[in-house]
């Protein structure tokens, strides 16, 4: 019992050292002090001048930014992975590693290698870099992930069931809509969520394929800010309300598909 | 063309192709740019001057090596951190496990360098001076989630019958975990050293925040370089870079080469 | 199957063509400029303003550099078409030998010329920078100028210490000292130091210390930032006026503006900072618009620049980024004055002779005795590269002993761990094959 207090313990010590530069941002965004860690008394004034817009349109149109290319590039790489890894679930062992070794690299390169290759590619072919190429990068350090996730439902998909959808008269699109897909329909939504994460976290990759035409998501817009003129401090309480939403998010989830499985 | 979308949608084997063309053109052959870019001065003409420019700067090689260095303790320290981790994450219920582990991913969802600053920010709290220390607790902080997630998937799906027969066979806690259940979770480890060691060394952004711009580590003098346009240079810093991943693949591969990095993820 | 494919690859890639197109690019201005440098409103009213004037639609690109030499190679190297920069007074000059720039247009019809607004003093000061053939301010319109000096913490450090550049070498303020990340400071400030004494005597100006890139300057440089590293905390970028407003650090060599901005900051957390220009003499450095040779809306450049010449905008812009605008009008004299200051400057250098003795913010305005006593950093031209690498090796030095051995060791046990494997595997297939034939034999 005391055993299992401590290991417990552990884990929960780990998230709090985990989750206390949040709890900082969260607590700071309730003071206007233009440098965080400095507290000028409690008050709502950045939330209220965070949503009046106009004093920050750079600000919202960076954040509208993040989220359009994070959602279409999580869409287009979870159906792009997922076609390959049913791709890749049939393929002889051979081919099979190598798509895998492929597969890995963009895992294993470390985003800067992966911007500047994608910097490289965009200059020497002559292609503006703007929103195009932001979401072209996007996609290609999503999709590996994408597959990971979805490949091992595959493996663990007893295939006597598609094969009996078969024999009972389907036809392999019926099978595959059937059969398929609802089975590794939990892998594409984890790694549709991985993808929406990474995209939204990554700076490395945007900054090297934004171009020059005023684009901005957030993680530049931060990266100059934090650079030149100090943190915005509106940023304190947009970075909460977005963790709070998404915790809010997860905890639906969470609840709709443990109610799911009892029924 | 109907006929080719009838045998694509046939033939499941080639439904890869799609992802084998984009991964030709977006992962394989920009790798190829910068092999050729790193082979090229201003001009376009053939040279290693890039690689003698490297290696005739004492200081180019010391960010180097000590990005190797903080890399190591980074890597080692998430390891220590994050194998007691997963472990106690598989003896828990399983959906309360993988709550904890979706609550390891959350903070991802703040920008990292926000979260950078606050963790500066607590520093000052805490009166942490900033330096070397810093920087090394802030790197595990930012990596710790990427080797709690493959070891546990590796120890989750262990076959628990390895550990039943180790302690028929009369082996000890202590004996049992060391003979059985690490060298059984070793793939998982890997796959975690391979996702927290190179980013940390291509970090950039984050490392200056930590130290007051004391230490930089190996990304930034890349990313400087590719700023300041001189591109070839910056390609062949890459290109070392890339060297030092297969390197570290390679030694990866030599305990995974039954299992395509099943681990990963 | 694969043309299908191709397709699909080739209608992706032209999707990013179109993303530039559909619109004629006499209506787009696009304006490079450094992060926080503006007032985003004044930004989103000028294609309002530019209609009104010219009855022409604009729409701005508008985009951020944080370091001059980003935003040169982008303009040398990449050929970008930005049609307005705002460089800093080096970068302009080496522009201008590159015969980097456009005229900037002065005719604009019906619109006043506001680009009289800029004060006189700046446009001799941007004068200097002239090229045979060039005079700078045909090229260069001043926007924010302001010194190089000291932010100190007035409970810890003495007005005196910060009037003089020694104080960073004071093993008083050990690791209390933070030091702005920007060489071409650290090179005219450790110089100054170093010359102190000549300074004294007259035998140098700080004119002829801060563009003295001959080799024995640098060396002398690199020996004294050498020695100061092990005093500073840090190299800060931007965050030197937030950790002085914590408290963490007490002397911060830094430009004027962030002064204003920390002094205020610190003010509302109640820490009490105060910035001085060193007796010895500064830097005093001029930031300017100016129009890219690869611009390609000269017309549309030019009312901007003009625009923000308007004293209403340049007050707007001011109290957006916390320096000082170039501009020098009346208006802005009036609304800068303060009468709750207890002491005098004599600003009739930059507002004209009926300003020798006004109330006015002294981190922001310098009196003619400060400015007299700092000068201009100007391009270091060839010698660029040498002070840079010199830079470098002041900084880069970090590898300790403990890090290499860490290395050393680590390299070992993978080596060690692998050769194991190796052997374990080729036992395990030793036994195998043994095992198989023996089989083969029964």
């Amino acid at each position: 019992m005391v055993k299992k207090i401590l290991c417990q313990g552990y884990l929960w010590l780990l998230l709090l050292l985990l989750y206390a530069p949040i709890f900082i941002i969260m607590i700071y965004s309730f003071t206007e002090a233009k440098v965080l860690g400095n507290w000028t008394g409690f008050s709502t004034k950045l939330y209220s001048s965070l949503f009046t817009t106009g004093t920050h349109h750079s600000l919202t149109n960076a954040l509208i930014n993040t989220l359009t290319i994070a959602l279409i590039a999580a869409t287009v790489s979870t159906l792009l992975g997922s076609i390959t890894a049913i791709g890749i679930f049939n393929l002889r062992a051979r081919s099979r590693k190598v798509i895998g070794f492929v597969n890995n690299i963009p895992i294993l390169n470390g985003d800067i290698i992966i911007g500047i290759s994608l910097f490289l590619l965009f200059v020497s072919l002559g292609i503006p870099q703007g929103y195009t190429t932001v979401v072209l990068a996007h996609i290609t350090f999503c999709t590996p992930y994408v597959i990971l996730s979805v490949l091992p439902r595959l493996k663990q998909m007893n295939p006597n069931i598609y094969e009996a959808a078969l024999d009972l008269g389907a036809t392999p699109m019926q099978a595959l809509r059937k059969v398929i897909i609802p089975e590794i329909l939990p892998g594409m939504i984890s790694g549709f969520m991985l993808a929406v994460t990474l995209s939204i976290d990554d700076f490395a990759v945007t900054v090297f394929t934004i171009g020059n035409e005023g684009l901005e998501t957030l993680s530049t817009y931060i990266y100059a800010d934090a650079r030149k003129g100090g943190l915005t401090p509106e940023l304190r309480p947009l970075s909460t309300i977005i963790f709070i939403l998404v915790l809010v998010l997860l905890i639906i989830i969470n609840r709709r598909s443990s109610k799911k499985k009892e029924a | 063309m109907l006929r080719t979308i009838r045998f694509f949608l046939s033939s499941r084997k080639s439904w890869t192709i799609p992802y084998v063309i984009f991964s030709a053109i977006f992962v394989i052959l920009p790798l190829l740019l910068i092999v050729v870019y790193a082979f090229m001065d201003d001009a376009g003409h053939f040279t290693f001057g890039n690689f003698t420019k490297f290696f005739a700067h004492p200081e180019a090689i010391n960010t180097f090596v000590y990005s190797i260095g903080v890399a190591i303790i980074t890597t080692v320290a998430c390891i220590l951190l994050g194998y007691p981790a997963a472990y106690i994450l598989t003896q828990t219920r399983m959906k309360y496990a993988q709550t904890i582990v979706v609550l390891f991913i959350l903070p991802m969802w703040v920008n990292i360098l926000i979260r950078t600053l606050a963790t500066v920010a607590l520093f000052d709290f805490m009166d942490v001076p900033l330096g070397e220390g810093a920087l090394i607790f802030g790197m595990v902080y930012n990596f710790l989630p990427f080797m709690i997630y493959p070891i546990y998937n590796t120890l989750q799906k262990l076959d628990k019958s390895y550990v039943e027969a180790a302690q028929d066979l009369g082996a000890n806690p202590v004996q049992v975990f060391f003979k059985a259940v690490l060298p059984l979770s070793m793939p998982g480890i890997v796959s975690g050293i391979l996702m927290v060691f190179m980013p940390t060394i291509s970090t950039f952004a984050i490392a200056e925040l930590l130290t007051m711009n004391n230490i930089k580590l190996f990304g930034t003098t890349i990313q400087e370089n590719i700023n300041n346009s001189m591109w070839n240079y910056g390609a062949a810093l890459s290109l070392i870079m890339l060297f030092l991943i297969g390197a570290t693949t390679l030694f990866a591969s030599d305990d995974k080469g039954n299992d395509e990095g099943g681990g990963l993820w | 199957m694969n043309k299908w494919i191709m397709a699909c690859a080739c209608g992706l890639l032209s999707l990013t063509g179109c993303y530039n197109t559909g619109e004629p690019r006499e209506n787009v201005l696009k304006i490079y400029n450094w992060a926080d440098y503006i007032d985003e409103d004044v930004l989103a009213e000028f294609p309002e303003w530019y209609k009104e004037q010219t009855g022409e639609d604009i729409r701005i690109v508008y985009q951020t550099f944080d370091i001059n030499e980003i935003m040169l190679t982008k303009i040398e190297r990449g050929h970008e078409d930005f049609d307005v920069v705002c460089p800093s007074e080096y970068i302009i000059e080496r522009m201008l030998k590159k015969n980097l720039l456009l005229p900037i247009d002065t005719v604009f019809g019906k619109t006043p010329n506001y680009l009289h607004n800029e004060s006189p003093y700046i446009r001799e000061q941007l004068d200097k920078l002239s090229q045979p053939g060039r005079r700078a301010s045909d090229y260069a319109i001043g926007y924010m100028w302001g010194t190089a000096g000291l932010l100190y913490n007035t409970d810890h450090v003495p007005a005196e210490d910060a009037k003089t550049w020694a104080s960073l070498w004071n093993l008083k303020y050990k690791n209390k000292i933070l030091m702005k990340e920007s060489y071409r400071d650290a090179y005219g400030t450790a110089l100054i130091y170093a010359n102190s004494k000549n300074l004294k005597e007259g035998k140098v100006t700080v004119e002829e210390l801060m563009n003295n890139y001959s080799q024995a300057s640098v060396d002398t440089v690199e020996k004294y930032l050498k020695a100061m590293k092990p005093m500073i905390a840090g190299w800060e970028a931007d965050f030197g006026k937030e950790m002085m407003t914590k408290n963490k650090a007490w002397l911060n060599m830094t430009w004027s503006g962030d002064a204003v901005w920390a002094i205020e900051e610190a003010g509302a957390v109640g820490v009490n900072l105060d910035y001085e220009v060193p007796e010895e003499g500064s830097n005093v450095w001029y930031d300017g618009w100016v129009i890219p040779k690869y611009a390609r809306n000269v017309k549309a450049a030019s009312y901007f620049i003009n625009y923000l010449c308007r004293p209403e905008v340049a007050l707007r812009n001011m109290d957006a980024c916390g320096y000082v605008s170039s501009v020098a009008t009346p208006e802005i004299l009036e609304e800068k004055l303060d009468t709750t200051l207890n002491y005098y400057a004599d600003l009739s250098y930059f507002f004209g002779p009926e300003a020798d003795s006004v109330r006015i913010d002294k981190v922001q305005y310098p009196d003619r005795r400060v400015v007299e006593r700092c000068a201009m950093i100007r391009d270091s031209g060839e010698r660029t590269e040498a002070v840079l690498e010199m830079w470098s090796r002041v900084k880069g030095d970090n590898l300790g002993l403990g890090i290499v051995v860490v290395i050393f060791v680590s390299v070992g046990v993978m080596l060690v761990y692998t050769v194991y494997r190796r052997i374990q595997r080729y036992q395990h297939e030793k036994l195998q094959r043994r095992r198989r034939r023996h089989r083969k034999r029964r």
